[in-house]
């Protein structure tokens, strides 16, 4: 895979994060209420929203690496279940950094940061998988079972956490149309971040998959090696059983 | 020499691996005595550790499902285990049973071993905390034998991953615990539920998730379990 | 054009990186019978299980009737019958209960009879009731004999089936592939040393670290196989 894409992306991850970091820190207003704490929503939110969709790929992936069979999609997903799990870990320390000024306490059990949370042990327990079964030729489908019903299981996780409890203040855009964003800047700002970590997001991926993809050609040629080795060495073996040839 | 072809494949295969595993239990009861010891040793830890007033119903609820989770835990991988001693797991596989009705068989397996601790659980429960046999205890039955399939559902999949590990003995809680979450949720409200007295309409929306849990884990077992137990 | 029961086509295998089989093809016919000699570790157990459909190819292809080993229809499955270095056995249930439970998977009828005509064939009906985990090694390898050709099956595969056999073990085990071949099974068997049976027939094969050569069945092939252990 040649590096064009990843640079191409990696300078345009550059470019919007600049953008994004500009405007959080400068272009928008301070918040009435929760004052400039509140900016870290700015970075909070994509980092969640980066988190879910990363895990939806890990099993898109494995459904495909099921089907298909292809070492491909086994090395996609693992790469995405690594990025992901970093956005996941961002989500909740911006979280906790977030709620102690507003609520004194780091961790509150409000369904939104619980369910990440959850979806957080959910990615543990995909990597944790990798890691311990790493030895056994079947990993990779291993992975993808567990990635596929850990993700159907993400959206009735999300609707039993909810209906357990919610204290998240309203600063998203709901259904009827209201929200807690009053300057059409705060807006803004948002969807320039979301697309910023976006960009970040498959511009890591693309790092890690391609490293992955080069650790799967290296094990290829080595195989190859052993086997012209394991050849040589019977032909060795046969040169010095009938000498006379 | 018989060769029956049909469409009872399935059915042969699920109570001819049924049938041997319960004669398996009731010769040794190994299982069973244990995963009751479970329930009671789960019962006493959570009256200590929650040093709660004596007989509070709140941690009732509670106590039933931890001990739900700690037998299934157990129960599923003691259904899959025997399997992999002696390669009979090989067997199985080469022979003409269905995948998804081997799954099935462990299933129902851990489903009994999980249904009798819990009955333990629950008489010990009744005692512990003096409720009383009413129609508290009839609607908590329910609640509990859903959270129970869908567990066994979701633990027989996942033990099936974790027993072809050398080292993974966690991993079977890792990983079946947080996709449990919905269902332990709604169980334990509804448990909740059930227990202050509420009829069943009155915790319809906890038992809709259960259900769906339960209808989602046992799609994804039956669909799933080839994968996983092939091998290489 | 019927399709040969048992064919291997160019199979390769390899675990992790190192090659364990390289391009092995192999043909047997209704009837037929091959031994396969190789030493511990030439990958004799892994052809085995190829074939068997049990383990998946790296290169190549595994046939059976015609089929993938790996993706044979239950109807297919039930004619295939394994015998590896694991017994496939339920330690704690009696021989009995182990053969009506293959019986019972494989959807024979008249199991019961069935049964105890196999036992006194090879030699165990009066240790039919006794539980496996008191069986003898040897004991344990008829019992394993019986468990395979229960049902009859049109190819036999057998990863050193005569270790930890006396002679009368021997006989009756030549007795029952004596039986099958002339019922017109397929037959493949491997060893790690030569051995010499008047009343079979055999084509006779050399696995070398992982290569399968035709080998004439004298001592030419045994140098080989030894001459290749001392090389490493």
């Amino acid at each position: 895979m040649s590096a064009k894409p990843a640079q191409w992306l990696g300078l345009v991850t550059l470019g919007m994060m600049t953008a994004a970091i500009f405007m959080v820190f400068v272009y928008v207003p301070t918040e009435a209420q929760q004052g400039i704490v509140q900016r870290i929503f700015y970075f909070h939110v994509p980092c969640a929203w980066v988190a879910f969709a990363a895990f939806a790929l890990v099993a898109l992936s494995g459904t495909f690496y099921l089907w298909f069979g292809q070492q491909v999609w086994d090395d996609l997903g693992y790469a995405a279940a690594e990025v992901g799990m970093l956005f996941c870990t961002l989500v909740l320390i911006t979280g906790s950094i977030w709620a102690k000024p507003i609520w004194g306490a780091w961790w509150t059990w409000d369904s939104r940061l619980t369910t990440t949370l959850v979806l957080w042990l959910l990615y543990a327990g995909y990597l944790m998988l990798r890691v311990m079964a790493a030895e056994i030729p079947q990993v990779g489908r291993l992975a993808a079972v567990v990635g596929i019903v850990a993700a159907a299981d993400v959206p009735v996780i999300i609707v039993s956490v909810r209906l357990w409890r919610t204290i998240h203040p309203a600063v998203l855009v709901t259904r009827q149309g209201g929200h807690g964003l009053e300057d059409p800047r705060m807006i803004a700002t948002l969807l320039v971040s979301i697309v910023a970590f976006t960009a970040l997001w498959l511009w890591l991926l693309m790092l890690r998959f391609a490293t992955l993809r080069t650790k799967t050609r290296i094990d290829n040629l080595h195989r190859e090696l052993l086997l012209v080795e394991a050849e040589l060495a019977d032909r060795s073996i046969q040169a010095r059983l009938s000498p006379s040839t | 020499m018989d060769r029956r072809v049909t469409s009872n494949q399935k059915a042969w295969a699920f109570t001819a691996i049924l049938r041997k595993d319960l004669r398996l239990e009731l010769r040794t009861g190994e299982s069973t005595i244990t995963l009751v010891f479970l329930s009671l040793l789960v019962l006493t830890v959570l009256t200590f550790a929650l040093d709660a007033p004596a007989g509070d119903p709140a941690i009732a609820a509670g106590a039933l499902w931890v001990a739900m989770i700690f037998a299934g835990t157990i129960g599923a991988t003691r259904a899959l285990i025997a399997e992999w001693q002696n390669g009979c797991v090989r067997a199985l596989l080469l022979s003409p049973a269905d995948r998804a009705a081997i799954y099935c068989s462990k299933l129902v397996a851990s489903f009994v071993f999980m249904a009798l601790a819990e009955i333990a659980a629950m008489v010990l429960l009744v005692l512990f905390f003096n409720l009383d046999f009413g129609i508290r205890l009839v609607r908590i039955a329910p609640v509990l034998a859903m959270g129970a399939l869908g567990f066994a559902a979701l633990a027989t999949l996942l033990a099936t991953i974790q027993v072809q590990i050398r080292v993974g003995d966690l991993l079977l809680p890792l990983l079946a615990i947080p996709v449990f979450v919905p269902a332990l949720i709604a169980g334990v409200k509804a448990t909740n539920a059930a227990l202050a007295g509420l009829p069943f309409s009155g915790f319809t929306q906890w038992l809709k998730i259960l259900g769906a849990c339960d209808i989602l884990f046992l799609a994804g077992g039956y669909l799933l379990f080839e994968q996983v137990i092939s091998g290489d | 054009m019927k399709a040969l029961p048992l064919e291997a086509r160019q199979v390769g295998k390899t675990f992790g990186l190192s090659p364990v089989l390289r391009a092995v093809s192999l043909k047997v016919d209704q009837g037929e019978c091959a031994v396969i000699v190789g030493r511990n570790g030439s990958g004799k157990s892994t052809l085995v299980r190829i074939l068997a459909g049990l383990s998946s190819v790296s290169a190549g292809e595994a046939l059976l009737f015609g089929q993938p080993a790996r993706k044979l229809q239950p109807y297919d499955r039930r004619r295939v019958g394994l015998i590896t270095h694991q017994s496939f056995l339920y330690s704690r249930l009696t021989a009995r209960e182990n053969l009506e439970f293959y019986a019972e998977l494989y959807g024979l009828d008249h199991r019961a009879s069935r049964v105890t005509e196999l036992l006194e064939r090879i030699g165990l009906a009066s240790a039919a009731d006794e539980r496996v985990s008191s069986f003898s090694r040897g004991m344990e390898q008829r019992l394993t004999l019986a468990r395979a050709t229960i049902a009859a099956p049109d190819v036999l595969l057998m990863d050193e089936p005569f270790t930890a056999l006396d002679a009368d073990g021997v006989e009756a085990a030549m007795g029952l592939i004596g039986g099958a071949l002339d019922r017109g099974c397929a037959i493949v068997i491997t060893a790690h040393e030569h051995f010499q049976f008047a009343q079979l027939t055999f084509s006779s094969y050399a696995l070398v670290r992982g290569r399968l050569s035709p080998a004439p069945a004298d001592s030419k092939a045994e140098a080989a196989v030894q001459h290749s252990a001392a090389a490493g």
